[in-house]
């Protein structure tokens, strides 16, 4: 049955891959910052759907651990809490990157690239039927276009979603080259990652009460 | 036991303080888990100095001599800041525009255990991953430190600090998985002790080379960040300028200590791997890089507050130089100056404070100079502790340097320690300039004397220690600090 053939499984993580790459260009490419977080939600969730395919088709019980953690937290629990900030201080939902949206988008399209060309030196002849080797050189450009929606945009909550991405890079780079770090790791990671976020909103709220802003390019009082 | 002791007593303390709503008890508490983890420090590094490596729990915690050493310097800096805080924060309480509340001292009193227990998780936890968690337990515990005069240049300050210490600590796990990876290659298997170090230093040979030099770049831009290496140090004179005295000096000293030992760890392991000259030319590359940056911003520098943290963004790159040179010297060098600073730099820091908290302002341009007059004993000890921070001799720092330059030459460098001299000179003459400008000059208007025996007896008893250090280190500290330097020389 389809279902059990491993070739079929590839090429289910191979396109759910895809979509996740997708959806962080758009988050690149459209202003809207509720519309960020939701695609955010949709990402967390198909890492979950790919590293419960691996945990399928590889018989790691484990990684079952794993996909739900990710989808209870990452693909609904973050997005609302994240949401609620937006409406709560009622910022502007407009993005205000520093560079323009076909400029961003280009140099997402060259990250890509470079992605590739590093997962390359990962590939392995012998191990071309490893499942969801090939997700590596998207996991290198989620974290690489992370890095660059980290440094283009002025927004702290939009900091913390570039924060949040470059993380699921990183999921997927475990996920795919080792098929998840040890559990404990693995739910440790989690902690901090949600404790790191929860520590950020309180920031920007502060932040928010302080400056009457969340435009962080005015945080620039402390020099040499 | 000990590592259990040691992790347990500032977790406790932490949580009973939590509970508490008498400043009086919370300082009782915070100086009882100081003095606690010091004794747990010290016991740890005599047990393995008698036995050897101590494991714990199936080996998921691991402390070699490396692990013992780091723990003692930072329970050092946790004890001596303890009784230094209690007094800066009275003298908080007692200015007439303080806005200090029983509430926020209680965010210190429990946030600082917190960190205390997080640094004390690093150098005890064989496992890499729960090393990386317990280095990012760091971060989350000190942003709220960082904000505590919640002063809009705080805000500001922590804000940088979160974010920077976020993408660096990503950066860091990316490279921590690609070590897991290397190592399931060889080793296989889902268990947790595959990620464990002891385990992983006796296989490293083995690994693929491709991902251990990925990894170690990945790892080395990550915890630098951490550490405050350049050029991803920018958060660091934010960062210790706004927090109180007591946080700035555990970070400038013990948190700095706790990242370059994670540096050091993968160090070792990529050594083994890929040999030592990979690795040693990206330590010398960014120690240099490091000291270098600091030079301007020490020469025109308006605040002694940032002064300091520039000083210790030169020394973190002066022990990374240490590794980078590689050899028995280089890794003696190293860890000898990682002593050495964790005993100076506290200590001007605690000057430092009694400066600022007397003056009202950390200024060096409109300050008013003069603090010999207006601080009989800090201000003293404040130009001592500078020429022991540069490295003048008779000063211990000078032996750790100089063992630091003959490893240069030792590993043929000769190009890099001409620079690095030329550096520290130039450093030498910035910081004196600067220190000796507010020390000396004619009196000031303002308060006179000494304003609190918690925040005075630290510093006396600090001084003491810089001397006595200069002309005695203790044979039991020499023998953690050699056991540790082997651990870290790459047999070829």
């Amino acid at each position: 049955m389809f279902w059990q053939d491993p070739q079929f499984g590839n090429k289910l993580i191979t396109m759910m891959a895809a979509l996740v790459l997708v959806l962080q260009i758009m988050m690149v490419a459209q202003r809207w910052l509720v519309t960020n977080i939701r695609a955010f939600g949709v990402q967390s969730f198909l890492l979950a759907a790919i590293a419960a395919t691996i945990a399928h088709f590889n018989h790691a019980p484990h990684i079952y651990i794993v996909a739900a953690l990710t989808l209870v937290f990452k693909a609904i629990l973050l997005p609302l809490v994240l949401e609620r900030m937006v409406t709560k201080i009622e910022m502007q939902q407009q993005m205000e990157p520093f560079v323009n949206v076909p400029v961003s988008v280009i140099v997402s399209g060259l990250l890509t690239l470079l992605a590739y060309v590093v997962a390359e030196s990962f590939h392995r002849p012998e191990e071309a039927s490893g499942m969801g080797h090939n997700t590596l050189d998207v996991a290198i450009a989620l974290f690489l276009i992370g890095f660059f929606m980290m440094v283009n945009r002025r927004k702290a909550l939009t900091q913390v979603l570039a924060l949040l991405c470059l993380e699921n890079g990183l999921f997927l780079a475990a996920i795919s080259l080792t098929y998840g770090m040890p559990l404990i790791v693995e739910i440790g990671i989690f902690f901090d990652v949600l404790v790191a976020t929860l520590l950020l909103g309180i920031l920007i709220y502060r932040i928010r009460e302080t400056f009457d802003s969340m435009d962080v390019s005015r945080l620039s009082r402390l020099r040499g | 036991m000990t590592i259990l002791a040691l992790l347990l007593i500032p977790l406790l303390a932490s949580a009973v303080t939590v509970g508490l709503r008498n400043v009086r008890r919370m300082e009782l508490v915070y100086l009882l888990s100081a003095a606690g983890s010091f004794v747990a420090a010290l016991w740890l590094a005599a047990d393995v100095l008698s036995a050897g490596p101590v494991t714990l729990a199936g080996g998921f915690f691991y402390a070699d001599h490396l692990s013992a050493l780091v723990a003692v310097l930072t329970a050092f800096v946790y004890l001596v800041s303890a009784p230094y805080a209690v007094g800066y924060f009275r003298s908080d309480e007692q200015q007439p525009a303080s806005a200090i509340s029983a509430r926020k001292l209680r965010e210190y009193y429990a946030l600082t255990p917190l960190l205390g227990f997080s640094m004390f998780l690093v150098v005890v936890s064989n496992n890499l991953g729960v090393m990386w968690m317990a280095v990012e337990g760091t971060t989350l515990a000190s942003i709220f430190l960082v904000t505590f005069y919640g002063r809009g240049t705080s805000l500001e300050a922590a804000w940088k600090y979160a974010i920077l210490g976020g993408v660096g600590l990503s950066m860091a796990l990316f490279g921590t998985v690609l070590t897991y990876y290397a190592a399931h290659e060889v080793l296989g298997g889902e268990s947790l002790s595959v990620l464990n170090w002891s385990v992983l230093a006796a296989s490293a040979v083995h690994f693929d080379k491709t991902v251990m030099r990925l990894s170690f770049i990945l790892v080395l831009l990550g915890f630098g960040t951490k550490a405050g290496m350049a050029p991803m140090h920018t958060w660091k004179p934010d960062a210790y300028s706004e927090a109180p005295i007591p946080v700035s000096a555990l970070m400038a000293t013990a948190v700095v200590n706790c990242a370059l030992y994670a540096v050091a760890r993968f160090y070792v392991l990529t050594g083994h791997a890929l040999g030592t000259s990979f690795a040693s030319q990206l330590l010398v590359l960014f120690g240099l890089l490091s000291v270098g940056i600091a030079v301007p911003f020490i020469l025109v520098q308006r605040s002694y507050r940032r002064l300091l943290a520039y000083s210790s963004i030169d020394h973190g790159g002066i022990m990374v130089l240490g590794l980078g040179f590689g050899g028995p010297l280089g890794a003696l060098g190293m860890l000898l100056h990682m002593t050495f600073y964790s005993v100076t730099k506290p200590l001007l820091f605690f000057c430092a404070g009694n400066a600022q908290q007397q003056t009202g302002n950390d200024s060096l341009k409109r300050g008013p100079g003069g603090l010999l007059h207006s601080l009989p004993v800090s201000a003293p000890m404040f130009l001592l502790a500078a020429l022991a921070l540069t490295a003048t001799p008779p000063f211990s720092m000078f032996q750790s340097e100089f063992t630091i330059l003959r490893a240069g030459f030792a590993a043929q460098r000769v190009g890099a320690v001409i620079l690095f001299v030329v550096l520290t000179v130039a450093i030498f003459c910035g910081f004196f300039y600067h220190v000796a400008n507010l020390v000396f000059g004619p009196p000031s208007a303002g308060p006179r004397g000494e304003s609190s025996r918690w925040k005075t007896y630290p510093v006396i008893v600090l001084s003491l220690i810089v001397v006595v250090l200069a002309f005695w280190l203790p044979a039991p500290v020499y023998a953690l600090i050699d056991g540790a330097s082997r651990i870290l020389v790459i047999q070829p």
